[in-house]
């Protein structure tokens, strides 16, 4: 990118449940957003939203439905759906254009009022070979992880320590949904949902909206001393049928290669200083991590053993709790995002890392097993 | 306005009831069809932006998933852009800003439904909030039909000369489809037919009404550079523009629409149109209801508002008039709606590169295009030129 873009300010709100309406919700992380940011509504350019009409409590066309909430009101503004890192990318896209020098990305997903994930995520499926037989996402995971440990000799153990990590760390995140201290022991024994994995190993459903406004070179320095600057981005798509697919060689090293070669990153593991990943299930963590280069093949069971991922380690991952702390489906990504730039900054409260955080990776996961990944790289 | 980007060719299904193919075969011909226009492979794409409707339409959510293979997005990064009835422009403007911005100079966008196999009216019922709207605003007619009502009462149109000009763009649209290979409705109409035909919502007779369809519609967009390797004739993008307005419908104007008057405006401005009417070559409005069409020409700037319909029977917008809309028969004989708004860019992308066939508006140079969606709250246009 021969242009910066700047993130200039980041907002959330997310939990269980609560009593304010999405709205209520909607309008707060955007009016909070603005006002870190001192820019009035009418000087902002553009808002770029994400929800998804499925996660949406039963309305259809959602930007039809919060529009207003999020700034947008007779504004150039536009949707999109399923991952809210792509509402970053195309909000930063929005910006290169020349178009705008501020640019709003917002992801909204009130968890509470959906019915549960899977029920949703079986509408994935293609109507004719998977559906009747009831896959869902849960299920591709499970096959999945199965897969992993058999491939490479990963432990149920392994996995588990990575549910044990998060949720822990969640307990300094006042934003996190579950939290606790737990054992390898606690999370084994949790409900067997499918077959291997166990209810602790599996990303909860939540509320959660998130604001990010994004703003030119120019624009972001005026509005902030603390810019965190958008440095790559990388995304991939894979095939549809589970079938197809080797779920154990998607398309994340894609996605972070081009992340990587757009950042100017040769060595993830020594120049990434934080990563905050979208892990619907345990276990994915350990995979993802080897595919984002921060160990080699096979060797997610080891890394997770040698505490590097600790919020205290060398390479933290999800110091916030990630998504077996908390999961508003449709904004999980940017909210790896938010949490991402406010380690940068050293602006994460209590689960701030003590390392230095120079660069950060977010990642954003959604589909079955992984069928769709984006990769984002933020630097100070 | 950033890098300059083209349109480089466009493909469409046979849009229609096509129980004859799967819904990723109906993708399938769209995109075949683009690769085979532009002489690109599937390779040569660097993205691809996606869109529809919502997931009630057909019963399967988060379509890029299903499509992944068929929108030929494997292995490559992907946009999923929604916004309900202007779905299929804001996926143009996706590819557009996506392009424009440098980070890629060949992006593929791909809108498609196939409403035959779904219930596109009580989908549409679940776009309204749950407790307030849903119960009396069932479905489009019932909005639209307020709309037009509420305009022509507020410039004292005579009901019987909006009821005239309404029928002759329906019997013009659906003659204008015999000329459209792709379009799906084909029957000659008289004016007394669009007049007698039963009632949908009234004022809003049967052949006021667009058809449920089936279509998919892939348009390549590119940077300068490649759009002047690969293509003779690309049809520069000049304009974007976009607006939306809030939800609860009766809180805004609809006759003097704010947010199609701000997406025109915007768009004219990038473009340097100051009298559209005299500007434009043509324009691919998104048209379902006739008497709605009438709407746009004043909100658009074509005309002065409550003039349109004395226009219409002058036949300034019809095919050989001033400024001809809906050559192609318009969506009031083709809505397939994820891709509806994308045909509209590729149909005025075909006329600026004269490509348009049988009905080819002789030499159009400036075209416009236009989708409107949501509860009457979201209108995009997009201008497309023969000239960078």
């Amino acid at each position: 990118m021969t242009m910066k873009v700047g993130i200039v300010a980041v907002a959330q709100i997310s939990g269980p449940d609560s009593k304010d309406n999405f709205y209520d919700q909607a309008y707060r992380v955007t009016k909070e957003v603005l006002d870190k940011a001192g820019l009035k509504r009418e000087e902002l350019g553009t808002v770029v939203s994400t929800a998804s009409d499925v996660f949406h409590g039963g309305i259809s066309c959602a930007n039809a439905y919060y529009w207003e909430s999020v700034g947008a009101f007779l504004k150039n503004g536009t949707r999109q759906d399923g991952e809210s890192i792509f509402a970053l990318s195309y909000a930063a896209m929005r910006i290169l254009s020349g178009h705008y020098d501020t640019a709003l990305a917002v992801g909204l997903c009130k968890g509470s009022e959906n019915p549960e994930n899977d029920t949703i995520t079986q509408f994935f499926t293609d109507p004719f070979y998977q559906r009747p037989i009831g896959v869902n996402e849960t299920m591709a995971a499970a096959l999945q992880m199965r897969q992993y440990m058999e491939r490479y000799g990963v432990s149920e153990e392994q996995c588990a320590k990575v549910a044990v990590k998060n949720l822990g760390n969640a307990l300094w995140n006042p934003y996190a949904h579950r939290k606790g201290r737990y054992t390898v022991d606690d999370i084994l024994k949790s409900k067997r949902i499918i077959d291997p994995l166990t209810e602790w190993q599996c990303a909860p459903k939540s509320e959660g909206m998130v604001a990010v406004l994004l703003a030119s070179e120019d624009k972001a320095r005026k509005l902030t001393g603390k810019p965190v600057w958008l440095k790559g981005y990388g995304c991939s798509l894979d095939a549809f049928y589970l079938g197809d697919r080797d779920l154990l060689k998607g398309q994340l090293k894609n996605a972070s290669a081009v992340a990587y070669k757009m950042a100017g990153i040769r060595d993830p593991r020594k120049e990434i200083d934080l990563a905050e990943i979208s892990e619907p299930y345990a276990f994915q963590e350990l995979l993802w991590c080897e595919q984002l280069g921060f160990c080699g093949e096979g060797e997610g069971g080891t890394l997770i053993d040698s505490m590097a991922t600790q919020m205290n380690g060398d390479m933290p991952v999800n110091p916030s709790g990630g998504l077996l702390a908390t999961n508003p489906y449709v904004s999980r990504g940017l909210q790896r995002v938010a949490e991402a730039v406010l380690q940068i900054r050293g602006q994460a409260g209590e689960r701030q890392v003590d390392r230095e955080v120079n660069t950060a990776l977010a990642h954003g996961t959604h589909g079955f097993a992984g069928q769709c990944h984006a990769v984002v790289i933020l630097g100070r | 306005m950033g890098r300059a980007v083209a349109i480089i060719g466009a493909g469409q299904s046979r849009h229609g009831k096509r129980m004859d193919v799967c819904y990723p075969d109906l993708i399938r011909e769209a995109v075949l069809a683009v690769f085979e226009d532009t002489g690109l492979t599937p390779d040569d794409i660097e993205g691809v932006v996606s869109g529809t409707m919502p997931s009630m339409m057909e019963g399967v959510a988060m379509t890029h998933f299903y499509f992944a293979d068929a929108i030929q997005a494997v292995g490559k990064p992907i946009l999923k852009t929604e916004t309900c009835g202007s779905t299929g422009v804001s996926i143009a403007h996706t590819a557009y800003y996506w392009v424009s911005s440098g980070m890629a100079d060949v992006i593929m966008a791909v809108g498609h439904e196939k409403m035959n196999e779904g219930d596109s009216q009580a989908t549409m019922t679940t776009v309204m909030d749950p407790f307030y709207q849903r119960y009396f605003l069932s479905g489009a007619p019932g909005v639209f039909s307020m709309q037009s009502q509420g305009w022509s009462v507020r410039f004292n149109i005579p009901e019987q000369k909006v009821r005239e000009a309404a029928a002759l763009i329906s019997v013009s649209h659906h003659d204008s489809a015999f000329d459209n290979p792709y379009a799906h409705v084909k029957v000659r109409l008289t004016i007394d037919d669009v007049k007698n035909a039963k009632i949908i919502t009234y004022p809003i007779r049967l052949y006021d009404v667009c058809p449920n369809s089936d279509g998919a519609c892939a348009v390549i967009f590119a940077s300068e550079q490649v759009a002047k390797r690969v293509c003779k004739t690309p049809a520069w993008v000049k304009g974007v523009g976009y607006r939306g307005e809030e939800q609860f419908f009766g809180d805004s104007d609809k006759a003097v629409w704010p947010s199609a008057v701000g997406a025109a405006k915007e768009a004219y401005e990038q473009a340097g149109i100051i009298n559209p009417r005299r500007e434009l070559d043509v324009a691919e409005l998104y048209n379902p209801f006739t008497y709605q069409e009438m709407l746009f020409y004043e909100c658009f700037g074509f005309c002065d508002f409550g003039q349109a319909p004395d226009l219409v029977l002058k036949g300034v917008f019809g095919r050989k008039g001033e400024l001809p809309c809906a050559p192609s028969g318009g969506v009031l004989c083709t809505n397939p709606i994820g891709a509806t708004g994308l045909i509209r860019v590729a149909e005025a992308a075909m006329q600026v590169m004269g490509k348009a066939g049988d009905h080819q508006i002789p030499g159009a140079k400036m075209a416009l295009a236009h989708a409107m969606g949501g509860i009457d709250q979201f209108n995009g246009v997009l201008i497309l030129g023969s000239e960078l």
